[in-house]
């Protein structure tokens, strides 16, 4: 019997669109009639700061937060930041990684350390976590740019973890056609590259 | 939708005529969402502060008409005073007070438990659990409000307030026949002259409340579900029943029976269920109490047992089962019943992997990319310096919103923060004690409407010698863009007007005024500098438009490039803004255009010319 239950945490830097990933997960999950709460915390206005949510389906009264050790899934968006997810990730959990390095002025001055990314993935690897890491240099482009990572990331949690038996990629689909007014091509296609990414991995 | 705008959307339905606030986090979105949706023949507005937001709706609820108040947790302190004043007079149309407190303190400020205003004030207050909860609970407070006469509390916490939850919206909401207002001239209830009139008004007061205790339990607000005799009862109030469920179903795989306990849960907490809680004493040998923060439940249950001559052990705060600290989760539930059951749960069960976390580099909040308050706190530091004083020897008194980030690197500048409008008393405390040095109080435009004016007529009463820097970007922005009465006439509602602080200052009796424009360091560094020489009160008003705004109308305000062959990497820039907008890549400072703004500011701090700039007109 598959779990009656699916919770998420985010976490990442203001301005990433971490929320986003949130959103469209929760409009996905409405659309499909599914009970969700999701509870975003970015506390103040300012970009640039550490952000977090919590997306919880699948219960006909939910409290807002996730005690930790009760993520099925983590979906982090900034690899310094990451690391303070893992508290809230069950064992076995999935933890989709975007491997972006969003050095605070400090870590920029030589005054502070900042965590390697090889160090980062094995603190996740060693908790028992399974592991998805997106290389931001693998990200494809369209129409000249480098497609949304925080879709993409979106695709890849999509198609790599257990969000897949709650939401599918035509739904998700449809929120991104209802939720932009612009580029929503370029949203698709992003969405779609990262799902693909885990279908046909490469090497 | 979110719970604020549950709770806004409840309002609405509940037939509201006039919705006043001030922003603050995690409050902000129930008015927010009002305004976005400018409902017909509802006046809706951020009004100066609390203080004038609940006596703008008691007006309006003292002509029988419908109103609503919001606030975050801190507010509610600003608007007490005449909370008291009203709740002895009572109210003739309903009168909602919503107020958000913040447990784990997501927003800054403090984990001030608001329920323990509603035992001062003697007034009902709802506390509902989830999203949906606070469309259906909102609806009820007014009309508990109109039956009993009293203003009413309705409580979210961030969790609450700030969740997208699903809500069962009323698609056909009653409709609500358009009031006359009216003109009740009764000095009796509406005044407070002499002992006779204010003592008759106490025992209104506490009448009413005896009244909200027969109402909610007539509408069943409160819900009592007894289970096995002689099991565990749970006490569960507002957020945390939201968490029972889930942690039943946890518990149980360890041998936990959810149909032998019994639950009371509480979302009318003021006043305090007593009959409820005598049923509960009566039916159950212990007792558990799921609360966040105070217990406040906790001590009225305590009361009640003692009634009873209640023989059970009670679990909760006082037990020392749990603290009065943070946000409560279902890990509270699973606790409480292992401890109440001996149930045998592992230890660890909610106990995460955070070795990790050591790895973590050091994140502090500071200003977003173009915030004009970088450059002023860059100019301070630079007038400090130049004025020939260590940092350390200049009291730089700060205030609530976005200018509090000058207390964070690089700026440091900040030293301090209490309450809206608190820098500027501050300030003239700290001459009074007797520093020769300069002192300098800084303040953000709302803030200082909403509290810096009484401070400042004072520091010009007592000619108390200091510099005060209004910072003025025109916006109320750490709350996310509320207009203030500061604010671009084309940004407010129509028909409103904006007042200048330009013209403020100096009709107040301040001689010595300048006004500069933050992004150009060097006038405003040296306009400081004078300032800080000068004997009497010396206000600077520093005015440049919140860069958000701007930006979102397609504004920049200029164009800066990095001159390569000038740069050499000596990171000062970063050093001395800490810009967002600027990083390193591959070994070089780097300008990322799509977060930069063009205010120039990395361009002054540039010792090298390697930063070239551009001003837009």
């Amino acid at each position: 019997m598959p779990p009656s239950t699916f919770d998420i945490y985010f976490v990442g830097v203001g301005g990433q669109g971490v929320l986003t990933i949130g959103e469209i997960i929760t409009e996905a999950a409405f659309a499909r009639g599914l009970p969700v709460n999701f509870y975003p915390t970015k506390g103040m206005a300012q970009r640039g700061g550490f952000v977090k949510a919590q997306l919880r389906m699948g219960r006909s009264t939910s409290g807002p937060s996730i005690p930790e050790k009760g993520a099925d899934l983590v979906i982090a968006t900034e690899v310094s930041e990451s690391v303070k997810a893992l508290r809230f990730l069950k064992t076995d959990g999935d933890f989709v990684l975007y491997g972006h390095v969003w050095e605070p002025a400090a870590v920029m001055l030589g005054k502070a350390p900042y965590p390697a990314v090889d160090a980062v993935q094995a603190a996740i690897r060693g908790s028992g976590a399974r592991l998805h890491y997106i290389d931001p240099a693998s990200l494809p482009q369209f129409g000249g740019v480098t497609v949304p990572d925080n879709v993409y990331t979106l695709g890849v949690a999509l198609a790599a973890t257990r969000l897949r038996d709650w939401i599918d990629a035509p739904t998700v689909e449809q929120v991104i056609q209802t939720r932009w007014q612009r580029g929503i091509e370029r949203n698709l296609f992003a969405l779609r590259a990262g799902m693909q990414c885990v279908e046909m991995p490469v090497g | 939708m979110t719970g604020n705008e549950a709770l806004a959307l409840g309002a609405l339905h509940a037939g509201v005529k006039v919705v006043t606030g001030y922003p603050g986090t995690p409050s902000t979105g129930a008015l927010a969402s009002l305004l976005d949706r400018e409902p017909r023949g509802v006046h809706v507005e951020w009004s100066t502060n609390e203080k004038v937001a609940l006596e703008v709706a008691a007006g309006a609820a003292w002509a029988g008409q419908r109103a609503l108040c919001t606030m975050k947790m801190s507010g509610l302190n600003v608007a007490y005073d005449s909370l008291i004043s009203i709740a002895y007079s009572g109210v003739i149309g309903g009168l909602v007070i919503y107020v958000a407190d913040d447990p784990g303190v997501s927003a800054g400020m403090a984990e001030q438990d608001s329920r323990g205003f509603a035992l001062m004030s003697d007034l009902p207050m709802i506390d509902p659990a989830t999203v949906a909860d606070a469309y259906t609970l909102t609806r009820s407070a007014f009309d508990l409000s109109e039956q009993i006469g009293s203003p009413v509390f309705v409580r979210l916490v961030t969790a609450n307030a700030s969740s997208f939850g699903i809500v069962d919206v009323d698609d056909e909401p009653p409709v609500y026949p358009q009031r006359e207002p009216q003109l009740i001239r009764d000095i009796n209830k509406f005044t407070k002259a002499g002992s006779a009139i204010c003592l008759a008004q106490h025992r209104d007061l506490i009448a009413r409340l005896e009244k909200a205790d027969a109402w909610l339990r007539a509408a069943k607000i409160n819900r009592l579900e007894l289970g096995r005799q002689n099991g565990l009862g749970i006490i569960a109030a507002g957020v945390v029943n939201a968490y029972l469920m889930e942690g039943f179903e946890i518990a149980a795989r360890y041998g936990f029976d959810p149909a032998a306990v019994s639950v009371l849960s509480i979302y009318g907490v003021h006043p305090f269920p007593a009959q409820e809680a005598r049923a509960l004493l009566g039916h159950c040998s212990s007792i558990l109490v799921l609360e966040e923060l105070e217990p406040q439940l906790e001590r009225q249950l305590y009361v009640e047992a003692q009634r009873a001559r209640y023989t059970g052990e009670i679990h909760g705060k006082l037990s020392g089962l749990f603290e009065r600290v943070g946000e409560y989760t279902v890990r509270h539930v699973v606790q409480g019943l292992d401890r109440a059951l001996n149930l045998s749960i592992p230890s660890d069960l909610f106990t995460g992997d955070t070795a990790a976390e050591a790895l973590a580099a050091a994140r502090p909040i500071t200003v977003c990319a173009g915030c004009p308050h970088r450059g002023t706190f860059m100019a301070i530091n630079q007038a400090v310096r130049r004025a020939g004083f260590k940092k350390d020897e200049v009291m730089v008194t700060g205030d609530i919103g976005c200018t509090i980030l000058g207390m964070n690197p690089p700026f440091n500048t900040v030293w301090n923060e209490v309450s809206m409008g608190a820098s500027i008393p501050l300030a003239q405390g700290y001459v009074h004690a007797g520093v020769q040095t300069p002192v300098i109080a800084t303040i953000g435009d709302s803030t200082f409407y909403h509290a810096g004016l009484a401070g400042l007529v004072n520091a010009v009463q007592h000619q108390v010698p200091l510099t005060l820097i209004i910072m003025d970007n025109g916006w109320t922005s750490m709350t996310g863009m509320q207009v203030n009465p500061g604010t671009a006439e084309s940004a407010q509602q129509t028909g409103n007007r904006r007042l200048d602080i330009a013209r403020i200052v100096p009709a107040l009796g301040v001689d010595q005024f300048w006004e500069v424009d933050p992004f150009d360091f060097d006038a405003t560094a040296a306009t400081i500098q004078q300032a800080l020489k000068l004997p009497g009160v010396k206000v600077i008003l520093a005015r440049q438009e919140c860069a958000i705004p701007a930006r979102r109308r397609g504004e920049d305000a200029g164009e800066a490039r990095i001159v390569a062959e000038n740069c050499n990497n000596c990171k000062l820039c970063i050093a001395v803004t800490g810009c967002l907008a600027l990083s390193v890549g591959d070994g070089k400072v780097i300008i990322e255009p799509e977060l930069c703004y063009g205010c120039g500011l990395c361009a002054a701090a540039c010792q090298r010319d390697a930063i070239e700039f551009e001003r837009r007109a």
